[in-house]
């Protein structure tokens, strides 16, 4: 029992470890990739290709002047920063990284909690990890910083719906709230992006705004509003909001990847595991199968990583107005569309692929008077 | 002494469970003694996470996850949002009269003292806990639930949603002729 | 049953009703779904029972009450008139929630469980709020609505404390589960007291009894006519009912305890009403405090639990419609003359001269204030009469003779527009009237008349 326990706390820790580790070295890929993307070399002074970059950011925003403004509140300057890195660290907790290790026939689950309401965490914390923002945007007391508050706030408000009701189609497909077992549902190569392609443009849509990435940074646009909500922050309290962005970011790609791309699933796991099994008995067998899994995973993750990257240093910015309008009238119309056409693909028992047809005409439908406007204009 | 020996035998349950009602009533106090009605807002959230956490201890993970996305997440994002709007500052705040704060006071003394009396009378039922239905608070228990016995109700409820929406939609809307904000 | 079930949807084709032809259906349309809704009511007619798990009851006394809500709203949509007096009026959407609102008030009056009472309570509330406000660009209406909001909000917080108490003190929701428990004759839980106390609270604010009644002149005042018609009918009805089947249905065994409290109530609505409405200008003012009197009444019809205390409250709630459709309709009839600033004169002024420039007008609303006032040959008569032979007991005997004193004093309040109609103006043209207005007069006007006449129509009848 002891030895189980001491498990699940390095299990945890690790995590706990990784969230943030992979948090520190996207910094250094961003780097690289926008240096990719616009020709350039990128960090290169600090190790072999810049490795040791994080490093030696986090030591200089370290020793950097911890400066708070003199009419700051400042209780709340502090707390700002706190609770975005607070808020950012605990959705970690739900989201299932591997299967299981086996250690003397008991199963551990590579989890922090597995729990009956996982995707409701995620949502909960999610939705929380605005006052981070707002607070410290408001308790600076600068215009600019405000303005980069209430941005915020109005952003996650409005994005928040249509990412629930685009999760809305995947429960009523699993007919569970636990992230786990809509993994497990999505055994092998029955991903859910097959099923559900509208709902996850929507989800990944919303994520981009939830993290506050571009092409959705207006809250801290820097033509317009110097630096948004953390115009008056420096150091480490900086550093802290920088870097919590970084953690949504992971944490976001590791739910997109194991609500729609399986998890730690992947095509031929049966096979492998059979082998494995066979090779090195029951128990190691297990065991490597599950390290397979994450390092499945840990790809979907990166890939997802890459991703906002890429649409980062791509795709320019909205403009305020085409960012509410984009949330209002077009995701959150089209996530309740999705959601009756699950609804109703779900309810007839027919094959999902005709549910899918339809899906693929109705969105013809919707979108070919739009496109044919495009062509007309140009 | 005697408080000691109490310490000594308290679990976690207990431990757990005096931690976050502190915490409760630290929040709800911090909410009506501030005066600055930001600090008020905050206080109030950390009161509703800690509610949340009473939810989780009573084993009803749904509504703690759901206090959490709904009370905490949304009404007072946008509670916070209204009051920076408003930019409600220490200087420009009044307290109320005297008379009112007195009149208050006893009321919500009267109504605590009787609840208390009514709390100490109740003769509470301990739970067995080889019979509990661990299900009792979880998502499959009150859906069942909701689209059983309350069924009516809950259907209903879209009615009163409807009305405050198509309300609010039509006290808000920007009438022809009505000059931007 | 059937009526809250076809109102909800028929709310809804209202709604998108809105879209066809500028709206021109949409009051054609309400007043055939409220027709439809009270013929569905017949349905369960002789066949008492509960619906979805013991959430409501029907009987035909129930089935009554819904009627009699159904008629009276097919009364106040047909004298509505489209709304003309209301800049940027969204008709559909009214007719849609008065519809939504009604649904409330049923609810409120077959609940067997109290989640149906909090449910009904809160679709009748919000659709009130909503109304009140509905004229925009009146400052008083938006002052109003804003107040009612904030009160009623709290009213309705306080409600569900109540309702949250006395389920802690029972284990149940459904009346008959309490009125077990507290016939099985044990000490009782106290929650079960500070439960009834808040429900009651709750419910004496929505009726806009005195200590609860700060928010009725304003908010009659501010909100546009034909909606504070419906507040004075459709939801003081509601309440009552919904208060007669806690206290007389539920809470019969605790009658001690809250008799005195309710005793209380009425001393003070009917006081205040009677005597705050005598210096009145306004006349929605005027009606707003002799609507707080009349909740006092009301209230009076429920104080001794009784067997015929059903009947006598039904028969005053008729009167009162009646005689409320009349009053307040007679003064949309008279909507088009204005004050200096451009609104419509809402001052008993208004009335000056009517005899001249309308007999027919005069003669309703003179009919109206009698009934409202409770002199003989008129419906308010019999049931001012049948609410205190009612509450005629030896206990609250002093309660009678205020209330006695009190219905003198209204005869003078009740009197001054009948004395305005006859007085001389400088205006002499003559006032057309819609001829639906004419009908719903000629209906209202005779119901209250027949009620004087022949009470024992509709008392014989329940």
């Amino acid at each position: 029992m002891e030895a189980v326990l001491i498990i699940k706390g390095i299990i945890i820790l690790a995590i706990f470890a990784l969230s943030l580790g992979i948090a520190a070295y996207e910094t250094y890929f961003e780097r690289v990739v926008a240096a990719y993307i616009q020709d350039r070399v990128g960090p290169d002074y600090a190790g072999p290709a810049g490795i040791f970059q994080p490093l030696a950011d986090a030591g200089k925003l370290f020793f950097k002047e911890d400066f708070i403004p003199a009419l700051a509140d400042k209780s709340l300057f502090i707390l700002g920063p706190s609770l975005a890195m607070l808020t950012a660290l605990l959705t970690s907790a739900v989201i299932p990284f591997g299967d299981s290790f086996i250690y003397e026939g008991q199963k551990i689950l590579v989890q922090g909690i597995e729990v009956n309401i996982g995707i409701l965490w995620v949502f909960g914390i999610v939705s929380l990890g605005v006052y981070g923002i707002l607070i410290g945007g408001w308790s600076s007391n600068n215009k600019y910083s405000l303005y980069g508050a209430i941005r915020a706030a109005s952003q996650n408000i409005s994005y928040e719906l249509a990412m629930g009701l685009a999760i809305i189609a995947i429960l009523m497909m699993t007919g569970s709230l636990s992230i786990r077992s809509m993994v497990e549902a999505q055994h092998g190569f029955n991903w859910n992006i097959f099923y559900q392609p509208l709902g996850f443009i929507i989800f990944l849509t919303c994520s981009f705004a939830e993290c506050n990435r571009t092409p959705f940074d207006l809250p801290e646009s820097e033509n317009e509003l110097v630096a948004g909500y953390h115009t008056e922050y420096s150091s480490m309290k900086l550093g802290l909001y920088l870097f919590s962005e970084y953690v949504n970011m992971f944490i976001s790609s590791a739910v997109i990847a194991s609500l729609y791309f399986g998890g730690f699933n992947y095509p031929g796991m049966d096979w492998v595991y059979s082998k494995f099994t066979s090779i090195w008995g029951a128990t190691v067998g297990h065991n490597w199968a599950t390290v397979i899994g994450i390092c499945v995973l840990m790809a979907k993750i990166f890939f997802f990583i890459f991703l906002f990257m890429w649409v980062r240093w791509t795709l320019p910015r909205f403009r305020y107005d085409q960012l509410m309008d984009l949330g209002w009238k077009a995701l959150i119309p089209l996530a309740v569309l999705n959601m009756i056409i699950t609804a109703a693909a779900q309810l007839s028992g027919k094959p999902l692929w005709i549910g899918l047809i339809l899906t693929l005409i109705i969105m013809l439908v919707i979108f070919l008077p739009a496109i044919k406007k495009r062509t007309v204009k140009a | 002494m005697d408080i000691l020996g109490l310490l000594k035998n308290m679990t976690i349950t207990h431990w757990s469970f005096y931690i976050v009602s502190m915490l409760t009533l630290f929040g709800a106090l911090g909410t009506i003694m501030s005066k600055n009605p930001i600090h008020s807002v905050i206080y109030l959230i950390l009161t509703f996470f800690s509610l949340s956490a009473h939810y989780i201890m009573l084993n009803a993970q749904f509504l703690a996850a759901v206090n959490i996305i709904v009370y905490a997440g949304a009404i007072m994002v946008l509670f916070l949002f209204v009051v920076m709007f408003l930019n409600l500052r220490e200087e420009n705040e009044e307290l109320p009269k005297n008379s009112i704060l007195i009149a208050a006071s006893i009321v919500g003394g009267i109504i605590g003292i009787t609840l208390i009396a009514a709390i100490r009378q109740t003769q509470i039922e301990k739970v067995n806990p080889y019979s509990f239905n661990t299900k009792t608070g979880l998502v499959e228990t009150l859906g069942s639930l909701l689209f059983n016995k309350y069924l009516l109700p809950f259907e209903l409820v879209s009615v009163l949603f409807l009305i405050a929406m198509a309300g609010a939609v039509m006290l808000g809307k920007r009438e022809k002729g009505e000059r931007h904000f | 049953m059937y009526p809250i079930l076809f109102l909800s949807f028929s709310g809804l084709i209202t709604l998108f009703l809105g879209f066809f032809q500028e709206g021109k259906w949409v009051k054609p349309a309400t007043i055939l779904f409220l027709a439809i809704a009270s013929i569905s009511a017949f349905i369960d007619w002789n066949k008492p029972g509960a619906y979805f798990f013991n959430m409501l009851q029907v009987n035909n006394f129930n089935l009554l009450l819904s009627l009699v809500i159904l008629i009276t709203a097919i009364l106040i949509v047909a004298i509505s008139d489209n709304f003309k007096e209301i800049e940027y009026a969204h008709s559909a959407e009214y007719y849609a929630i008065m519809q939504f609102s009604l649904v409330g008030a049923i609810m409120m009056t077959n609940f067997q469980s109290l989640i149906m009472l909090f449910l009904g309570v809160e679709i009748l509330s919000v659709s009130m709020y909503v109304l009140t406000g509905t004229d925009k660009r009146n400052l008083r209406g938006n002052e109003a609505a804003i107040k009612y909001f904030l009160l009623g909000a709290f009213a309705t917080g306080i409600l569900l404390f109540g309702i949250a108490m006395i389920y802690g003190g029972v284990g149940a929701f459904e009346i008959d589960a309490i009125s077990g428990t507290l016939a099985s004759n044990q000490a009782q839980s106290l929650f079960l007291y500070i439960g009834l106390v808040m429900l009651l609270i709750g419910l004496l604010f929505k009726l806009a009894a005195a200590p609860f009644h700060f928010w009725t002149p304003d908010v009659y005042e501010g909100a546009p006519t034909i909606f504070t018609l419906f507040m004075a009918t459709i939801v003081k009805t509601a309440v009552v009912f919904a208060l007669y089947r806690i206290l007389h249905q539920s809470f019969q065994n605790m009658h001690l305890s809250w008799s005195y409290i309710l005793a209380g109530c009425i001393a003070l609505s009917l006081i205040i009403g009677n005597l705050s409405a005598v210096k009145q200008i306004s006349f929605k003012r005027m009606l707003a405090f002799s609507s707080i009197s009349h909740a006092g009444f009301l209230l009076l019809g429920l104080l001794h639990v009784s067997k015929t205390a059903d009947k006598s409250l039904l028969f005053y709630s008729v009167s009162y419609l009646l005689a409320s459709t009349s009053a307040f309709g007679v003064l949309l009839a008279l909507k088009n003359e204005r004050t200096e600033n451009g609104r419509s004169n809402e001052n008993i002024s208004v009335f000056k001269g009517l005899a001249t420039r309308s007999p027919f007008l005069s003669a309703v609303l003179i009919i109206s204030m009698l009934s409202l006032a409770g002199i003989p040959l008129t419906g308010g008569f019999w049931s001012k009469f049948y609410v205190l032979t009612d509450a005629a007991n030896d206990q609250f005997f002093y309660l009678i003779v205020l209330a006695l004193l009190l219905t003198a004093v209204g005869v003078y309040y009740y009197f001054k527009p009948i004395i305005t109609v006859f007085e001389k103006s400088d205006i002499q043209e003559a006032i057309t009237i819609n001829p639906i207005f004419k009908i719903i007069f000629v209906l209202t006007t005779l119901g209250t008349l027949v009620l004087g006449l022949f009470p024992d129509l509709l008392y014989g009848m329940i």
